[in-house]
């Protein structure tokens, strides 16, 4: 069974026909990077997935469970974990009670503390600002709050939209790195939105290439070759 | 000595009747950036729900006559479950509307609840005796200070504390501020907006019917029109407070206390009718000068 | 000829036309086969319209939300009134008036005119400070200004008689002049929404950060709209000093505010049309509820709703209206001749 599936999705946003006829799947621990342009529909994929735009047509099913025009706090019962693009984190509250709201939803209060526990060893950076004021940390930090608390959730399909933005190359590689040690651990799938095609192929990820609300290309990224991803990405 | 004692006394109760209020409408709108203009009619609803219905000019006490814990429990109850009631029916439909929209239709719901109460009470003040007794002066350090006024801050002080626990101590109270700093965000992390929704609507309405005892207990009289004021003072003291700051909002309503009491007492006697107009060209001029608010939070920020 | 025609349609002209002259059937109906009565419910339509119509100026086209426009329907009726009482009547009451305003009466032009002026220049001075503001400061300062402006009328006994009213204007207000402001506030409206600064001015409502950034000067174009709106509310002011003869602070507060917000954004706050039909629709029902508690006889016996119905049933209609139409009757269309499609 996969992990997410969508099927022929259409969906209208903002008076314009964000995306015709959408499909991919994800499988269990796998990752999936959708690249390109902009304006491609990338954003509302992501925003369909979450449950915070309606689909016109087609199917969103997490593990199986139709999802569909849910609200986000249903899909994210369902075990979507979104984070979505330009950081969001609660500014005003502290890194701690950032990553507590999301595990209002669990039942395992051992597994929660354990959670959380793990994820500061994994975002060092996090661990040495407990207290600290969430809208102070730095771009790079506060992405990698953002991450983690969407891990505090427990999903078993964890969507971000462009992690990368506004953050240096290098705070970038570390929080990839975290990504996928987080994935080997538990076999976590992971759907992330990357401007950079470049990086989609370092990280030898499987791509999905959307342009003008399609997908125009999709296979792994190694095997794609730039000439195929250039070609598919400026529509030649 | 003393006048500056009573002085004192004057702004602190005024300024926690003030802040209650401000409380009020800051917890609806931190969360749904919605002004809900029916919460001044709350307070007159749960005035009234302390006599029988009538039409007659003599008042007799329903729930009015029940002993005080018992009294005050019911009143906070009923404001509560009107505010809810609110929420429930109308709000929750125009969850998506644009502004406007839902602010008339706001001011459309309180019209309603006005209207009730007159159908059922007609448009005559209702004279209401709840615990005058707590008029009369106490001698503290030389200032004869009403009790009421002791009791007004006490109330106003517990009930702060115990909304700052609620918010930084429970899990609702979390769930609560990371709903009102972005909403979208925190339902995708779980948290149930119906829920959060629901108890900042059930806080509001309890504040206005806590409101709404005060001031009976204060004037003796309860008037069908007698929220509009505090409702205006409210919306004020939660935007001079700053957009989405509870804490913005309770200092608001404590400084507004601080201007009028001020104004009034300093102001020469003919210009006294006019006290109002001042202190209102004074929230336009902090407007000018913040026009954020006094806490600019990062939710009221607009990231371009 | 043809070409003069297809421009005005381009700009959207048909619009006001279209209005002005369904509204001119109204009075005609309301003339001929209408009692005092009818053509009383006409005229106090025709005067809304114009209210509502300058709310639409700044409102409609700004997407901001003022609470204060009420305030200048008080300064426009009392301004009227100032001129228009005779000066035997003004000499007991309003005893602070100016020499020149107090020694005579003058005519219906010279005293709206008077109305509209102060009416606009109230708004300047107002608009200059407020337009600085945004967003949602602007909603709560135009509350600051209009409790003030309320404040101070209702206290300045010697020159507005205070709480007590001000009566004696001579009623020169009949529907066909109603008729003719209401039509002049519809060609202002329209003529200013259709202008640079009108379309500057929904540029910030559409979006606000790319508007500013395409270098509109918003504080000036705001500033006009809410001027001319200021205006425009402030003949409706005058208007109905002069159609009830009768002005008193009360009248221009809070439930007036409500009501005029209302019937703008049932209508649709985005349309001129709206705000026309949005006052049409409200008051019709407002005058079918009342004529229904005032007893309706069937047969042999007479139909009647408790006191208090009418605002209720007032309230719930606006709430119904607003869920199933959360962008007003008619959202941003306009009513407009069918265009030939090509």
């Amino acid at each position: 069974m996969y992990r997410l599936e969508i099927d022929n999705l259409h969906v209208a946003y903002g008076g314009v026909q964000a995306l015709r006829g959408v499909s991919l799947r994800v499988a269990e621990g796998e990752t999936v990077m959708v690249t390109g342009p902009n304006g491609a529909g990338k954003s509302t994929l992501m925003k369909a997935l979450a449950g915070i735009v309606k689909p016109q047509t087609g199917r969103i099913r997490l593990g199986g469970r139709d999802t569909t025009g849910q609200s986000a706090e249903r899909v994210a019962a369902a075990g979507l974990s979104m984070v979505p693009e330009g950081r969001h984190v609660f500014g005003s509250m502290s890194v701690l009670e950032n990553l507590r709201v999301a595990s209002g939803q669990r039942r395992d209060r051992s597994q929660v503390e354990a959670d959380l526990d793990y994820l500061l060893d994994v975002f060092p950076v996090l661990k040495e600002r407990t207290h600290a004021q969430a809208g102070l940390l730095s771009g790079g930090q506060q992405q990698m709050l953002v991450i983690a608390r969407a891990l505090m959730t427990a999903p078993t399909l964890l969507a971000i939209d462009e992690p990368s933005l506004g953050l240096a190359p290098k705070i970038t590689d570390q929080v990839y790195e975290s990504l996928q040690t987080m994935q080997a651990q538990r076999q976590l799938s992971l759907l992330i939105v990357e401007q950079s095609s470049a990086r989609v192929v370092m990280t030898g990820a499987r791509m999905v290439m959307l342009r003008s609300g399609q997908v125009v290309l999709e296979g792994p990224a190694r095997r794609l070759g730039a000439k195929a991803i250039q070609a598919a990405y400026f529509g030649v | 000595m003393t006048s500056v004692l009573q002085y004192l006394f004057d702004v602190l109760s005024l300024g926690s009747l003030y802040a209650l209020a401000a409380l009020g409408i800051a917890l609806i709108f931190g969360v749904m950036r919605l002004v809900n203009f029916a919460w001044g009619d709350v307070i007159a609803f749960s005035a009234f729900s302390l006599i029988v219905p009538t039409t007659d000019a003599m008042t007799t006490l329903a729930i009015g006559a029940l002993p005080a814990p018992l009294l005050v429990v019911l009143v906070l109850l009923i404001g509560a479950a009107l505010s809810i009631g609110m929420e429930l029916l109308v709000f929750r439909r125009l969850r998506h509307a644009n502004a406007a929209t839902t602010m008339v239709a706001a001011f459309a719901v309180g019209t309603v609840v006005v209207n009730v109460l007159l159908m059922m009470h007609s448009s005559r003040p209702k004279a209401i005796d709840l615990w005058s007794g707590l008029n009369a002066p106490l001698d503290l350090w030389g200032a004869r200070v009403p009790a009421l006024q002791l009791v007004t801050i006490v109330v106003a002080g517990l009930l702060l504390a115990g909304l700052v626990w609620m918010l930084r101590r429970t899990r609702i109270g979390l769930e609560m501020r990371a709903a009102a700093e972005d909403f979208d965000m925190a339902r995708m992390l779980g948290v149930r907006a119906n829920q959060v929704i629901l108890v900042a609507f059930g806080l509001s309405g309890a504040l206005a019917a806590a409101v709404g005892l005060l001031m009976l207990t204060k004037t003796g009289v309860a008037d069908i029109r007698m929220g509009g004021s505090m409702m205006l003072v409210a919306f004020v003291a939660t935007v001079i407070g700053g957009l989405g700051s509870l804490c913005g909002a309770v200092l608001a309503g404590f400084l507004m206390g601080l201007v009028s009491t001020s104004l009034q007492a300093w102001l020469p006697m003919d210009v006294r009718p006019f006290r109002d107009a001042l202190l209102y060209l004074a929230v336009i001029v902090l407007l000018v000068l913040r026009p954020g608010g006094l806490f600019v939070t990062s939710a009221a920020t607009q990231r371009v | 000829m043809k070409k003069t025609f297809q421009t005005l349609l381009a700009r959207g002209w048909d619009t006001p036309v279209l209005l002005s002259l369904s509204l001119a059937l109204l009075c005609l109906l309301a003339s001929l086969w209408g009692g005092a009565g009818l053509q009383r419910t006409a005229t106090e339509i025709l005067i809304r319209i114009t209210v509502v119509v300058g709310l639409y100026v700044f409102i409609g086209n700004s997407g901001l939300m003022s609470f204060g426009h009420v305030s200048f329907m008080c300064v426009g009726a009392y301004g009227a009134a100032w001129l228009a009482v005779p000066p035997e009547m003004k000499a007991y009451t309003l005893t602070g008036l100016p020499q020149w305003m107090a020694q005579e009466s003058f005519g219906a032009l010279a005293s709206t005119s008077l109305g509209v002026s102060l009416a606009a220049s109230l708004a300047l001075l107002s608009g200059l400070v407020l337009m600085r503001l945004s967003g949602i400061a602007i909603s709560i300062a135009s509350f600051a200004l209009l409790a003030i402006v309320n404040v101070v009328y209702s206290n300045w006994d010697s020159v507005t008689g205070g709480t007590s009213s001000v009566v004696g204007i001579p009623t020169t207000v009949d529907v066909w002049g109603a008729w003719a402001w209401a039509v002049f506030a519809l060609v202002l409206a329209h003529a200013h929404g259709h202008s640079c600064w009108g379309l500057q001015l929904r540029a910030l409502r559409e979006d606000s950060v790319a508007a500013r950034a395409s270098g509109v000067n918003l504080y000036a174009v705001a500033l006009v709209a809410f001027v001319l709106s200021g205006a425009l509310v402030g003949l409706g002011g005058s208007l109905e000093a002069q159609f009830l003869g009768v002005v008193n602070p009360d009248a221009f507060y809070l439930s007036q505010t409500f009501l005029f917000i209302a019937m703008l954004v049932v209508g649709g706050s985005a349309s001129l049309s709206g705000a026309v039909l949005g006052v049409v629709a409200l008051s019709l029902l407002v005058e079918v509820l009342i004529t229904l508690e005032q007893g309706v006889t069937l047969g042999s016996t007479v139909m009647r709703l408790p006191g208090g119905t009418q605002e209720i049933a007032l309230g719930l209609v606006m709430v119904v209206m607003l869920v199933l139409r959360p962008d007003g009757l008619l959202g941003r269309a306009e009513w407009k001749l069918p265009r030939r499609k090509f």
